[in-house]
């Protein structure tokens, strides 16, 4: 492989376009390495943000061939690899407006972020004078949340914001939801979890795009989790998300599987469910589910039911 | 080659074409699967958003019920994949937890212990089976029949714990769909989420994602789709009616589950396969396209 082809997608505030630059193949170098080449030697108006060189200042992510990439931790080699490739397409990140060319725009997304009371609600342990003390147990429930560095890769990615930019928050912002609710100085998780749960926080699709493609490797989706929870345990049930949640504990409790005729339900009440009449013909015409069907108690149900009276006394370590 | 066989919740009633394909396909290949006596639902990604414990807990049981086959565990669901790997890898990685967990199965009788692989039928076809000899058997190659392979996430992602191949750029799908004769079409939503675990909470958008997973394939000229998971293979088969409505374009497009492409290129018939029982009708396709169906 002599030379490698960058084709980067434009925009000069009024139009979009394609370009192709071509560099010499080099081996072991980064994605912004070529793009700190291209703009040096083949076209100063190619613009894009980078700082750190380090992947701490997070102001280098760009997509490539569809992915999500912090460009300065991202090895070209690796790239031309993966997409068994010697030319590569660069475009700025998905769900966020675009300034010009790779550069998007971070202010709406910031302003975004306040929903969620992104600072510290602090306890009466400790005042600002003497300060708040935090045993090293605590401080590692905020450890991982708190290596974000605002990159904007999750927000990319993430598969219901992709569908519904108005109605769900981007990840980064569920992280620091999470990260200010597990502080064991802060006096007030509900604060940060409640403006979640009202911001969609059970729309998640599952798709497991954040957690794979965060360049810092934090646990998205069980931070999640952790919110779904905690809005429960602050008598949050009465949502479709959770009832649907429910129906599954319950059915794995009473007979080991999911009851697929009760589960609409279960989630969405009567009402709803009626809605669902003519889908439900459409299933049981192909005999996809047979309405007087009940699930038979698994072999070993007692035993199932005496995991779940232990579970119910233990807090995961 | 024996395995404790995992089914999942849904070959049991939505799916059941998947429990009576992946049946035949694997006594065809000489595959034994002997079906995990007492096994529960995986939790379906579910169960963590109310007790995590409580999650692990039960997969650790149904993990601990291939450990008294020794053998490993196969699905056919990427969702059950994906959960029982998430229990197993926590297990494994924290004694405590293993502790506390055993504490609870060990009033159900069971112990987990950690001595078996999870797996799912494409890994095994690909990795324990080998193409080669899957090409051997092949009766009836699918030359002509243009494929789309969605693969559904939780097969790739996340990698720290499916780890199977890069999630980024997989190949899997189109290597087994290639032994078969198939021919595989490239599509922009071929790694996509089909949405199907949100489908109560975020019903407008999973419907829209449906349309366009669905027409992206019909795009770039597939005859039909086909999906490891059962899941997948239901949000987009099962409701596909639905979202045709947000759609003026026709997304009509057959969605078919992977042990029923093999099983197709083994010789059996659609009818043999379950395939009758797809909502989206895929026999006129199949009839068109293959030399004796």
């Amino acid at each position: 492989m002599d030379t490698v082809t960058l084709r980067i997608k434009r925009y000069d505030g009024v139009k979009e376009w394609y370009q192709e630059y071509q560099l010499p193949y080099e081996k072991g170098k980064t994605l912004l390495y070529s793009l700190t080449k291209i703009r040096e030697e083949l076209d100063p108006t190619l613009t894009f943000s980078a700082a750190c060189r380090h992947a701490i200042c997070g102001s280098c992510a760009v997509r490539v061939n569809g992915n999500a990439f912090l460009a300065c931790k991202t090895s070209l080699d690796q790239l031309l690899e993966t997409f068994e490739t010697e030319r590569l397409t660069l475009e700025p990140l998905n769900n966020f407006p675009v300034i010009r060319d790779l550069v998007v725009d971070w202010e709406p997304k910031l302003e975004r972020m306040k929903a969620v009371r992104p600072w510290l609600i602090p306890s009466e342990d400790g005042d600002p004078s003497e300060g708040f003390r935090q045993s090293p147990e605590d401080f590692r429930k905020i450890a991982s949340p708190t290596d974000c560095i605002l990159c904007g890769i999750c927000s990319s990615e993430c598969g219901q914001l992709s569908l519904n930019q108005e109605g769900y928050l981007d990840p980064f912002i569920l992280n620091k939801a999470y990260r200010f609710a597990v502080d064991s100085r802060d006096a007030a998780p509900e604060e940060h979890i409640r403006p979640a749960l009202e911001k969609g926080l059970w729309k998640c699709l599952h798709c497991m795009e954040c957690v794979t493609k965060c360049p810092k490797e934090i646990d998205l989706a069980g931070e999640n989790a952790y919110l779904r929870q905690a809005s429960i345990q602050m008598g949050e049930r009465d949502n479709k998300g959770a009832r649907h949640a429910y129906a599954f504990v319950e059915d794995v409790k009473s007979k080991g599987r999911l009851n697929e005729v009760t589960l609409p339900m279960k989630t969405e009440g009567f009402v709803s469910t009626m809605n669902r009449i003519p889908f439900a013909l459409r299933l049981i015409r192909k005999g996809k589910i047979n309405p007087l069907h009940m699930p038979r108690e698994v072999e070993g149900i007692e035993g199932v039911r005496k995991i779940y009276e232990h579970a119910q006394g233990v807090k995961e370590p | 080659m024996r395995y404790g066989f995992f089914p999942g919740c849904t070959l049991e009633s939505a799916a059941k074409e998947l429990m009576i394909s992946t049946k035949k396909v694997a006594a065809a290949l000489g595959i034994e699967l002997v079906e995990l006596e007492g096994w529960t639902c995986c939790g379906a990604s579910h169960i963590q958003d109310v007790d995590d414990f409580l999650a692990t807990s039960i997969n650790a049981r149904n993990i601990a019920l291939a450990e008294q086959l020794d053998a490993p565990l196969l699905t056919v669901c990427n969702t059950c994949t994906l959960m029982l790997r998430t229990a197993k890898q926590k297990l494994d990685r924290n004694e405590q937890l293993k502790k506390r967990v055993n504490q609870g199965l060990a009033e159900a009788g069971v112990e987990y212990r950690g001595t078996v692989e999870i797996t799912h039928f494409l890994w095994v076809l690909v990795k324990d089976y080998g193409l080669d000899r899957l090409k051997e058997k092949v009766k009836r190659p699918l030359e002509g029949l243009k494929v789309a392979n969605f693969y559904g996430c939780h097969i790739l992602r996340p990698p720290q714990i499916m780890g199977f191949e890069n999630p980024l750029n997989p190949q899997s799908m189109e290597r087994v769909a290639e032994a078969l004769g198939a021919e595989c079409v490239d599509f922009d939503q071929r790694l996509a989420c089909c949405g199907f675990h949100a489908v109560f909470p975020a019903e407008k958008e999973v419907m829209k994602l449906t349309g366009i997973n669905c027409l992206s394939s019909k795009d770039a000229g597939a005859d039909c789709l086909v999906t490891p998971c059962p899941l997948c293979q239901m949000q987009l088969d099962m409701y596909q009616p639905d979202a045709q409505r947000g759609f003026d374009q026709d997304i009509t497009v057959p969605i078919l589950h992977l042990p029923q492409l093999v099983g197709l290129a083994l010789g059996f018939e659609p009818a043999e396969l379950g395939i009758g029982r797809h909502i989206v009708d895929a026999i006129p396709l199949l009839r068109k396209k293959l030399v004796t169906a």
